[in-house]
Protein backbone atom coordinates (compact mmCIF):
# COMPACT_ATOMS: atom_id res chain seq x y z
CA UNK A 1 0.00 0.00 0.00
CA UNK A 2 2.52 2.61 0.68
CA UNK A 3 4.68 1.10 -1.91
CA UNK A 4 1.67 2.50 -4.44
CA UNK A 5 1.38 5.38 -2.39
CA UNK A 6 4.77 6.38 -3.19
CA UNK A 7 4.46 5.07 -6.86
CA UNK A 8 1.69 7.68 -6.99
CA UNK A 9 3.24 10.28 -5.29
CA UNK A 10 6.41 9.67 -7.49
CA UNK A 11 4.42 10.32 -10.72
CA UNK A 12 4.40 14.07 -12.01
CA UNK A 13 1.22 15.74 -10.80
CA UNK A 14 -1.75 17.11 -13.11
CA UNK A 15 -2.46 19.94 -10.57
CA UNK A 16 -5.16 18.58 -8.90
CA UNK A 17 -5.19 16.83 -5.98
CA UNK A 18 -7.09 13.82 -8.02
CA UNK A 19 -5.12 11.97 -10.26
CA UNK A 20 -6.43 12.45 -13.93
CA UNK A 21 -6.79 8.81 -14.48
CA UNK A 22 -9.91 7.57 -13.41
CA UNK A 23 -8.82 4.39 -13.48
CA UNK A 24 -6.43 5.00 -11.19
CA UNK A 25 -9.08 6.33 -8.89
CA UNK A 26 -11.04 3.44 -9.08
CA UNK A 27 -8.05 1.14 -8.43
CA UNK A 28 -7.11 3.55 -5.87
CA UNK A 29 -10.07 3.45 -4.02
CA UNK A 30 -10.92 -0.40 -4.54
CA UNK A 31 -7.23 -0.89 -3.04
CA UNK A 32 -8.09 1.65 0.01
CA UNK A 33 -10.99 -0.62 0.59
CA UNK A 34 -10.21 -3.72 0.49
CA UNK A 35 -7.21 -2.51 3.00
CA UNK A 36 -9.64 -0.87 4.63
CA UNK A 37 -11.52 -4.09 5.10
CA UNK A 38 -8.88 -6.52 5.88
CA UNK A 39 -7.98 -3.99 8.48
CA UNK A 40 -11.71 -3.81 9.56
CA UNK A 41 -11.58 -8.29 9.05
CA UNK A 42 -8.33 -8.32 11.15
CA UNK A 43 -8.53 -5.87 13.90
CA UNK A 44 -12.33 -5.90 14.98
CA UNK A 45 -12.04 -8.91 17.28
CA UNK A 46 -8.80 -7.98 18.88
CA UNK A 47 -10.27 -4.64 19.14
CA UNK A 48 -13.65 -5.81 20.32
CA UNK A 49 -11.83 -8.09 22.55
CA UNK A 50 -9.96 -5.59 24.00
CA UNK A 51 -12.85 -3.14 24.66
CA UNK A 52 -14.67 -5.79 26.05
CA UNK A 53 -11.94 -6.70 28.40
CA UNK A 54 -11.19 -3.08 29.24
CA UNK A 55 -15.32 -2.77 29.78
CA UNK A 56 -15.05 -6.04 31.82
CA UNK A 57 -12.18 -4.38 33.79
CA UNK A 58 -13.61 -1.24 34.63
CA UNK A 59 -16.65 -2.80 35.35
CA UNK A 60 -15.34 -4.59 37.98
CA UNK A 61 -13.65 -1.94 39.36
CA UNK A 62 -16.60 -0.08 39.38
CA UNK A 63 -18.35 -2.90 40.85
CA UNK A 64 -15.13 -2.72 43.28
CA UNK A 65 -15.23 0.69 43.88
CA UNK A 66 -19.50 0.34 44.49
CA UNK A 67 -18.64 -2.60 46.81
CA UNK A 68 -15.82 -0.66 48.76
CA UNK A 69 -18.61 2.17 48.88
CA UNK A 70 -21.03 0.26 50.56
CA UNK A 71 -18.38 -1.06 52.84
CA UNK A 72 -17.71 2.26 53.49
CA UNK A 73 -20.78 3.35 54.10
CA UNK A 74 -21.14 0.48 56.22
CA UNK A 75 -18.29 1.04 58.20
CA UNK A 76 -19.72 4.56 58.15
CA UNK A 77 -22.60 3.90 59.55
CA UNK A 78 -20.97 0.92 62.23
CA UNK A 79 -18.70 3.51 63.46
CA UNK A 80 -21.43 6.47 63.71
CA UNK A 81 -23.63 3.67 65.56
CA UNK A 82 -20.49 3.08 67.78
CA UNK A 83 -20.25 6.90 68.19
CA UNK A 84 -23.97 6.88 68.85
CA UNK A 85 -23.26 4.23 71.35
CA UNK A 86 -20.47 6.24 72.97
CA UNK A 87 -22.37 8.91 73.76
CA UNK A 88 -24.70 6.97 75.03
CA UNK A 89 -22.47 4.90 77.46
CA UNK A 90 -20.65 8.36 78.34
CA UNK A 91 -23.90 9.80 79.10
CA UNK A 92 -25.03 6.63 81.18
CA UNK A 93 -21.79 6.61 83.01
CA UNK A 94 -21.73 10.72 83.64
CA UNK A 95 -24.99 10.16 85.14
CA UNK A 96 -24.29 6.76 87.47
CA UNK A 97 -21.00 8.80 88.42
CA UNK A 98 -23.58 11.48 89.15
CA UNK A 99 -25.58 9.35 91.22
CA UNK A 100 -23.02 8.12 92.43
CA UNK A 101 -21.50 11.49 93.44
CA UNK A 102 -25.08 12.45 95.21
CA UNK A 103 -25.21 9.19 97.26
CA UNK A 104 -21.93 9.76 98.72
CA UNK A 105 -22.18 13.41 99.08
CA UNK A 106 -25.45 12.66 101.48
CA UNK A 107 -23.54 9.72 103.01
CA UNK A 108 -20.75 12.53 103.77
CA UNK A 109 -22.90 15.15 104.82
CA UNK A 110 -24.98 12.80 107.39
CA UNK A 111 -21.79 11.01 108.64
CA UNK A 112 -20.23 14.59 108.91
CA UNK A 113 -23.16 15.57 110.90
CA UNK A 114 -23.28 12.88 112.74
CA UNK A 115 -19.69 12.89 113.60
CA UNK A 116 -20.38 16.46 114.30
CA UNK A 117 -23.07 15.60 116.58
CA UNK A 118 -20.71 12.88 118.31
CA UNK A 119 -18.08 15.28 118.72
CA UNK A 120 -20.22 17.92 120.40
CA UNK A 121 -21.93 15.35 122.74
CA UNK A 122 -18.49 14.43 124.15
CA UNK A 123 -17.08 18.38 123.99
CA UNK A 124 -20.37 18.70 126.32
CA UNK A 125 -19.88 15.29 128.44
CA UNK A 126 -16.08 16.27 128.79
CA UNK A 127 -17.30 20.14 129.60
CA UNK A 128 -19.27 18.38 132.39
CA UNK A 129 -16.77 16.40 133.50
CA UNK A 130 -14.43 19.18 133.63
CA UNK A 131 -16.96 21.29 135.56
CA UNK A 132 -17.87 18.45 138.23
CA UNK A 133 -13.76 18.01 138.12
CA UNK A 134 -13.07 21.44 138.63
CA UNK A 135 -15.96 21.58 141.52
CA UNK A 136 -15.18 18.68 143.35
CA UNK A 137 -11.15 19.80 143.72
CA UNK A 138 -12.25 23.48 144.77
CA UNK A 139 -14.27 21.87 147.35
CA UNK A 140 -11.74 19.41 148.34
CA UNK A 141 -8.89 22.25 148.06
CA UNK A 142 -11.95 24.53 150.38
CA UNK A 143 -12.28 21.59 152.33
CA UNK A 144 -8.21 20.95 152.47
CA UNK A 145 -7.86 24.94 153.69
CA UNK A 146 -10.72 24.74 155.94
CA UNK A 147 -9.53 22.09 157.82
CA UNK A 148 -5.96 23.24 157.42
CA UNK A 149 -6.85 26.18 159.34
CA UNK A 150 -9.14 24.66 161.90
CA UNK A 151 -6.35 22.30 163.13
CA UNK A 152 -4.08 25.11 163.39
CA UNK A 153 -6.82 26.82 165.58
CA UNK A 154 -7.15 23.98 167.20
CA UNK A 155 -3.58 23.11 167.79
CA UNK A 156 -3.08 27.05 169.06
CA UNK A 157 -6.35 26.17 171.50
CA UNK A 158 -4.77 23.16 173.38
CA UNK A 159 -2.88 24.62 175.84
CA UNK A 160 -1.54 22.73 178.78
CA UNK A 161 -4.67 23.03 180.34
CA UNK A 162 -6.71 21.55 177.80
CA UNK A 163 -4.53 18.70 177.37
CA UNK A 164 -4.95 18.02 180.40
CA UNK A 165 -8.64 18.05 180.40
CA UNK A 166 -8.68 15.93 177.36
CA UNK A 167 -6.38 13.01 178.89
CA UNK A 168 -8.66 13.38 182.22
CA UNK A 169 -11.92 12.88 179.66
CA UNK A 170 -10.48 10.11 177.82
CA UNK A 171 -9.47 8.39 181.34
CA UNK A 172 -12.60 8.72 182.61
CA UNK A 173 -14.16 7.75 179.35
CA UNK A 174 -11.87 4.73 179.43
CA UNK A 175 -13.33 4.02 182.92
CA UNK A 176 -16.55 4.58 182.38
CA UNK A 177 -17.40 1.90 179.69
CA UNK A 178 -15.69 -0.75 181.62
CA UNK B 1 11.73 -12.45 164.49
CA UNK B 2 14.55 -13.85 164.31
CA UNK B 3 17.06 -15.54 167.05
CA UNK B 4 19.34 -13.00 167.22
CA UNK B 5 16.59 -10.35 168.13
CA UNK B 6 15.28 -13.25 170.38
CA UNK B 7 18.63 -13.67 172.04
CA UNK B 8 19.48 -10.03 172.99
CA UNK B 9 15.83 -9.27 174.48
CA UNK B 10 16.50 -12.45 176.51
CA UNK B 11 20.21 -10.77 177.47
CA UNK B 12 18.37 -7.73 178.42
CA UNK B 13 15.56 -9.89 180.51
CA UNK B 14 18.31 -11.62 182.19
CA UNK B 15 20.45 -8.19 183.20
CA UNK B 16 17.35 -6.33 184.33
CA UNK B 17 16.30 -9.36 186.53
CA UNK B 18 19.07 -9.34 188.28
CA UNK B 19 19.18 -5.85 188.89
CA UNK B 20 15.78 -5.98 190.07
CA UNK B 21 14.88 -3.08 187.81
CA UNK B 22 13.46 -5.50 185.38
CA UNK B 23 9.87 -2.78 185.07
CA UNK B 24 12.20 0.18 185.22
CA UNK B 25 14.75 -1.01 182.48
CA UNK B 26 11.85 -2.00 180.14
CA UNK B 27 9.90 1.29 180.61
CA UNK B 28 13.33 3.10 179.62
CA UNK B 29 14.22 0.49 176.81
CA UNK B 30 10.77 0.98 175.52
CA UNK B 31 10.96 4.91 175.13
CA UNK B 32 14.57 5.18 173.86
CA UNK B 33 13.27 2.84 171.53
CA UNK B 34 10.46 4.72 170.25
CA UNK B 35 12.71 8.01 170.46
CA UNK B 36 14.88 5.64 167.98
CA UNK B 37 12.49 4.91 165.83
CA UNK B 38 10.61 8.34 165.55
CA UNK B 39 14.53 10.05 164.95
CA UNK B 40 16.02 9.47 161.95
CA UNK B 41 19.45 11.13 162.61
CA UNK B 42 19.78 9.61 165.96
CA UNK B 43 19.26 6.31 164.56
CA UNK B 44 21.60 7.05 161.99
CA UNK B 45 24.07 8.05 163.58
CA UNK B 46 24.20 5.56 166.17
CA UNK B 47 24.07 3.01 163.24
CA UNK B 48 27.20 4.61 161.72
CA UNK B 49 29.73 2.14 161.35
CA UNK B 50 31.79 4.34 160.29
CA UNK B 51 32.30 6.25 163.23
CA UNK B 52 34.46 4.96 165.84
CA UNK B 53 32.44 2.48 168.52
CA UNK B 54 33.66 4.40 171.13
CA UNK B 55 31.88 7.46 169.45
CA UNK B 56 28.94 6.33 169.26
CA UNK B 57 29.03 4.99 172.91
CA UNK B 58 29.73 8.76 173.80
CA UNK B 59 26.64 9.65 172.31
CA UNK B 60 24.44 7.41 174.39
CA UNK B 61 25.90 8.67 177.67
CA UNK B 62 25.99 12.41 177.02
CA UNK B 63 22.15 11.58 175.96
CA UNK B 64 21.25 9.16 178.71
CA UNK B 65 23.79 9.91 181.87
CA UNK B 66 21.42 10.24 184.75
CA UNK B 67 18.40 9.66 182.95
CA UNK B 68 18.13 5.93 182.85
CA UNK B 69 19.71 3.17 185.29
CA UNK B 70 22.90 1.94 184.91
CA UNK B 71 21.11 -1.46 183.66
CA UNK B 72 19.85 0.68 180.84
CA UNK B 73 22.28 2.41 179.60
CA UNK B 74 24.50 -0.80 179.81
CA UNK B 75 22.09 -3.13 177.08
CA UNK B 76 21.90 0.30 175.15
CA UNK B 77 25.95 0.50 174.89
CA UNK B 78 25.97 -3.57 174.10
CA UNK B 79 23.78 -3.37 171.35
CA UNK B 80 25.76 0.21 169.94
CA UNK B 81 28.71 -1.46 170.37
CA UNK B 82 27.71 -4.75 168.65
CA UNK B 83 26.06 -3.09 165.65
CA UNK B 84 22.09 -4.04 166.41
CA UNK B 85 20.92 -0.15 166.96
CA UNK B 86 18.41 -0.87 163.92
CA UNK B 87 17.15 -3.75 166.05
CA UNK B 88 16.71 -2.02 169.46
CA UNK B 89 13.21 -1.49 168.68
CA UNK B 90 12.40 -5.07 168.00
CA UNK B 91 14.55 -6.22 170.80
CA UNK B 92 12.47 -3.91 173.34
CA UNK B 93 9.15 -4.83 171.77
CA UNK B 94 10.71 -8.38 172.82
CA UNK B 95 11.55 -7.76 175.75
CA UNK B 96 8.28 -6.27 176.79
CA UNK B 97 6.30 -8.81 175.41
CA UNK B 98 8.27 -11.63 177.11
CA UNK B 99 8.01 -9.82 180.67
CA UNK B 100 4.16 -9.52 180.02
CA UNK B 101 3.81 -13.15 179.19
CA UNK B 102 6.18 -14.41 182.46
CA UNK B 103 4.10 -11.52 184.41
CA UNK B 104 0.87 -12.04 183.48
CA UNK B 105 0.54 -8.76 182.11
CA UNK B 106 -0.76 -6.71 178.95
CA UNK B 107 1.44 -3.80 177.76
CA UNK B 108 -0.77 -0.79 177.10
CA UNK B 109 1.33 1.68 174.00
CA UNK B 110 -0.08 5.08 175.29
CA UNK B 111 0.52 7.91 173.01
CA UNK B 112 -0.53 11.54 173.80
CA UNK B 113 0.84 15.00 172.88
CA UNK B 114 2.22 15.31 176.68
CA UNK B 115 3.44 13.44 178.84
CA UNK B 116 0.76 11.66 181.11
CA UNK B 117 1.62 12.60 185.03
CA UNK B 118 1.80 9.57 187.29
CA UNK B 119 -1.44 10.07 188.51
CA UNK B 120 -2.77 10.25 185.58
CA UNK B 121 -1.01 6.61 184.28
CA UNK B 122 -2.47 4.75 187.44
CA UNK B 123 -5.55 6.41 186.81
CA UNK B 124 -5.51 4.71 183.24
CA UNK B 125 -3.50 1.37 184.30
CA UNK B 126 -6.77 0.92 186.53
CA UNK B 127 -9.09 1.75 183.42
CA UNK B 128 -7.87 -0.59 181.42
CA UNK B 129 -7.18 -2.91 183.87
CA UNK B 130 -10.77 -3.62 184.88
CA UNK B 131 -11.37 -3.16 180.81
CA UNK B 132 -9.29 -6.21 180.05
CA UNK B 133 -9.90 -7.98 182.99
CA UNK B 134 -5.74 -8.49 183.76
CA UNK B 135 -2.37 -6.72 184.92
CA UNK B 136 -1.73 -3.90 182.32
CA UNK B 137 1.46 -1.86 182.53
CA UNK B 138 1.13 1.44 180.49
CA UNK B 139 4.27 2.54 178.41
CA UNK B 140 4.08 6.53 177.75
CA UNK B 141 4.92 7.67 174.63
CA UNK B 142 5.04 11.64 173.74
CA UNK B 143 3.77 11.86 170.05
CA UNK B 144 3.09 15.25 168.94
CA UNK B 145 1.13 13.95 166.23
CA UNK B 146 -1.61 13.12 168.61
CA UNK B 147 -2.41 16.43 168.98
CA UNK B 148 -4.40 16.02 171.85
CA UNK B 149 -6.01 13.51 174.21
CA UNK B 150 -4.51 9.72 173.93
CA UNK B 151 -4.27 6.55 171.59
CA UNK B 152 -4.08 3.78 173.51
CA UNK B 153 -2.97 0.49 171.93
CA UNK B 154 -3.34 -2.76 173.89
CA UNK B 155 -2.60 -6.30 171.86
CA UNK B 156 -4.98 -5.49 168.81
CA UNK B 157 -7.01 -3.21 170.60
CA UNK B 158 -6.88 0.27 169.84
CA UNK B 159 -8.82 3.07 171.58
CA UNK B 160 -8.55 6.16 170.25
CA UNK B 161 -9.56 9.61 171.93
CA UNK B 162 -6.89 11.94 169.68
CA UNK B 163 -7.64 15.03 168.58
CA UNK B 164 -5.97 14.03 165.17
CA UNK B 165 -8.33 11.41 164.94
CA UNK B 166 -11.31 13.49 165.27
CA UNK B 167 -10.23 15.67 163.09
CA UNK B 168 -9.46 13.20 160.29
CA UNK B 169 -12.72 11.72 160.83
CA UNK B 170 -14.34 15.13 160.38
CA UNK B 171 -12.53 15.94 157.32
CA UNK B 172 -13.73 12.27 155.77
CA UNK B 173 -17.27 13.33 156.58
CA UNK B 174 -17.33 16.04 154.02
Amino acid sequence: MFTYLTILASEEGNGFWIPADIKEVIWGTLAFLIVVGLMVKLTKAPIAKYYNGRIETITEKLNEAEQARVEAESERDRVKAALADSETEKARIISEAESAAQVILAETESRAAADAEAVKQRAQADLVAARNQAQSDLSGELTRLSFGAAERVVEASLDDAAQQRLIDSYISQVGSQN
Amino acid sequence: MNNTVKAYAEAAFAIASAEGNLSEVEDELFRFGRILQSNDELRETLGNQRLPVERRQQIVEDLLDGKTTRSTMAIISLLVNVGRVADIPKIVDELVGRSARITGTQVAEVRSAVALSDDQIAKLTEALKARTNSDVTVRNIVDPKVMGGIVTQIGDSVLDGSVRTRLNQLRDAF
